[in-house]
């Protein structure tokens, strides 16, 4: 299947995957490229080792157009390559880069003379300049900032809102073959220097982060002073200053990885470079602070008081609903905080792992509830909000609701008899 | 951020307590009454800590499994100036060069929630020790030499920050329930600065003791905010104490002459050290207190 027009994708974590289906989707044959033992070869047989609405079924439409192989000789033959690798961070949200460097060795090793290499890996400012640097002078480098956002990075990557690209100098223009295939995807091209898309990342994370933070404070003075944060942010959502999109609603920290990650870049290019970044500081504070709210409220209901009477029922192990990624998350914040105490939990698709002997996980949302003394609703999975309330009356030994997310009708469970905790109100 | 040494309570051999008059260590010895904890409370008639000769007198006393519970200072009333800050800061000294001697199994060092600054904010266990007050500074530094002297020791050290302690048996008369109680029994009426409206978390005496307690048996090391999470202004306090009392009390507003800072506590940190310990709360405490001031009242004691 391989031809000239061949696009290459080197790294299949999560980035490379649906990225590479996005290319197969928009019409483009595809040698996604990953020698990583067994990945390759999972991928062709249809197992993905993640999850995202829409990807299996664009799978099943495009798969035709992909070859999925771990032999790096074959990138020999596209013109055009992307480089997908995500990049790991540790518990300090500090990246590993050293994998991805290796991966761009290789596939600069068997790339062919004027191929376009284009970086879509999360890598810090400075990152491509010197990588440039250090490339053979036949191949040119470009870095396409990733807004690949979990639970909705197919959609997002098929139909995006616009590309930042990153180049050595932007008066020389994108050669045709990668220009050609951005306008495939029907979006405004920002060309711009490597510096600036590596910052434009970062940018645009800052911004969702102060919005946020700035909503979880806002937020919490509803709760204590009466008001209803629900009311306010259709408000907030029809001023053209802020946006019908922007990120209003009060949740438990930020989470994922990749928004810690920038911040701690952050951090670390204003302390080398000598700028004020407290507010960074201070959204970092916030952040656990939010992560924290369950651990208080729990609390402060007085679930707490009796570790041996207890037992809590926590839906929703993932950080965020329609992924199966624990990165950061609160509900294992929340687990780590009580080990004295007994949990009853349930995730459509993320796993527990193991140093969890105090948790029982079940297969069903109403199995996880039955003699629970409280339910914890620590992702929004949808499926959640199907629950009625006589089905959780009919399990529950005490009926108190800590539902940070509003999944369930607050209105509708107060009035059945349950006690209910949201944030923003 | 407290660590436990120990996942499950374990007894400690022995305890010391130094300083055993002050209103929380006379709580701590209940405390440990009640509890059962073998302790020997050494007073400052016993053992000067502002004394050089108190190392050698506490080296004859500390062995090795001991776990002291530091509450000798020199509190705001007995001075707020640079002499006294000298003589809270010899204390340590002294106790510092004792560890270098004779080593114990634990310490508690109980400071005061003085160490952080008086503007309004939300105070966790990591917000700076910004203080401008001389008795916090007392703290801050009797914390940092008590620190570096356990960590040459290998000494695992909790340093508990009360909030405002009050209770039955406050020897202090501060601002705040203990004196509201206290005039509001004598005179029949309470005193407020402007309309009483800072906030600020009032902590019982047994809940301080509890929690030290808490720290002893799970041999706890790192930093601890004695606080129940729940900040009253004084005006609440007021009503309260008038409340509890049960009978008309004039509560008399003072022109304001600063201006109204509250102090509110995140209290993630505890609850991830002790998720179950449940504050007493304030009308519980204000009726106990209400109650242990008239009877003392009764019985000539105040």
């Amino acid at each position: 299947m391989s031809d000239a027009n061949t696009i290459g994708f080197a790294g299949l974590s999560h980035l490379g995957i649906v990225y590479s289906m996005a290319a197969a989707a928009r019409g483009f044959s595809v040698l996604a490229f990953d020698e990583r033992l067994g990945v390759a070869e999972g991928l062709a047989a249809g197992r993905f080792p993640i999850s995202e609405p829409g990807l299996e079924d664009a799978f099943v439409k495009h798969h035709v157009r992909i070859k999925y192989s771990a032999d790096a000789s074959l990138l020999s033959g596209c013109p055009l390559i992307f480089v997908t690798l995500d990049v790991s961070t540790d518990d300090a949200n500090n990246s590993d880069l050293a994998p991805l460097e290796s991966l761009i060795d290789r596939v600069s090793a068997v790339a062919a003379p004027e191929t376009v290499l284009v970086l879509m890996s999360q890598v810090p400012p400075g990152f491509c300049r010197r990588l440039a640097c250090r490339l053979p002078a036949s191949l040119r480098l470009f870095y396409q900032v990733e807004t690949l956002v979990f639970g909705n990075a197919v959609e997002r990557a098929v139909r995006p809102e616009r590309y930042m690209v990153g180049c050595a100098e932007t008066d020389s223009g994108l050669p045709t073959l990668y220009r050609r295939y951005l306008k495939a995807f029907d979006c405004p091209v920002l060309p711009m220097r490597y510096e600036s898309a590596e910052l434009c990342k970062i940018a645009i994370n800052c911004f969702l982060v102060s919005s946020v933070s700035t909503s979880n404070t806002l937020a919490e003075i509803c709760g204590k002073i009466g008001a209803d944060w629900s009311e306010i942010v259709p408000a907030l959502r029809l001023d053209r200053r802020i946006g019908p999109h922007a990120y209003l609603n009060p949740g438990l920290g930020i989470a994922g990885g990749n928004l810690e990650r920038d911040l701690a870049t952050v951090q670390r290019l204003a302390a080398e470079y000598g700028s004020d970044a407290r507010i960074v500081t201070g959204w970092q504070e916030k952040s656990r602070y939010d992560r924290d709210w369950t651990l208080r409220t729990l609390h402060h209901t007085g679930v707490l008081a009796s570790p041996s009477h207890a037992s809590v029922a926590l839906w929703g192990l993932a950080y965020k609903a329609d992924t199966a990624s624990t990165k950061n998350s609160p509900a294992f914040a929340v687990l780590r905080a009580l080990p004295q105490y007994k949990f009853r939990a349930y995730d459509p698709q993320a796993k527990i792992g193991t140093g969890f002997p105090f948790v029982d996980v079940y297969t069903s949302a109403l199995e996880a509830v039955q003699g629970s003394t409280a339910l914890l609703i620590m992702t929004p999975w949808k499926e959640f909000s199907n629950v009625t309330p006589r089905e959780l009356i009919a399990r529950m030994a005490s009926l108190r609701l800590i539902d940070p997310y509003r999944v369930l009708d607050r209105n509708l469970f107060s009035e059945s008899g349950f006690e209910y905790h949201c944030l923003g109100a | 951020m407290l660590v436990h040494r120990f996942e499950s309570p374990t007894v400690p051999s022995r305890i010391v307590l130094l300083g055993s008059n002050g209103f929380l260590a006379s709580q701590l010895r209940c405390t440990f009454e009640v509890a059962r904890l073998a302790y020997r409370a050494i007073g400052s008639k016993e053992v000067d800590l502002i004394d050089g000769a108190s190392t050698d007198q506490l080296a004859q006393i500390v062995r090795f499994e001991d776990a002291l519970v530091v509450t000798s200072a020199l509190t705001p009333e007995k001075g707020r100036d640079p002499a006294t800050l000298i003589k809270n800061l010899r204390m340590i000294e002294n106790l510092a060069m004792l560890l270098g001697r004779q080593p114990c199994a634990h310490i508690i060092y109980v400071s005061s929630d003085g160490v952080y600054a008086s503007r309004s904010s939300l105070i966790a266990e990591d917000s700076p020790c910004e203080t401008g007050d001389i008795y916090g500074v007392a703290h801050v530094v009797r914390e940092k030499m008590l620190l570096q002297a356990c960590q040459k020791a290998d000494v695992p050290l909790a340093i508990v920050r009360p909030g405002a302690i009050y209770g039955s048996g406050d020897t202090h008369n501060s601002y705040g329930p203990n004196r509201f109680v206290r005039t509001a029994l004598k005179d029949g009426k309470i005193v407020l600065f402007g309309g009483g409206e800072e906030r600020r978390d009032h902590i019982h005496v047994r809940d301080v003791a509890n929690l030290i307690q808490r720290c002893l048996v799970h041999r706890s090391a790192g930093v601890l905010n004695a606080v129940t999470g729940k900040a009253w202004s004084f005006r609440a306090v007021a009503e309260k104490v008038t409340a509890a009392l049960g009978c008309p009390i004039l509560i008399q507003e003072l022109p304001r002459t600063g201006t109204i800072t509250h102090r509110h506590f995140d209290i993630t940190a505890r609850l991830r050290a002790f998720p179950d310990f449940q504050a007493t709360t304030l009308e519980e405490g204000l009726a106990e207190t209400v109650s242990g001031v008239a009877n003392a009242r009764e019985e000539g004691l105040t």
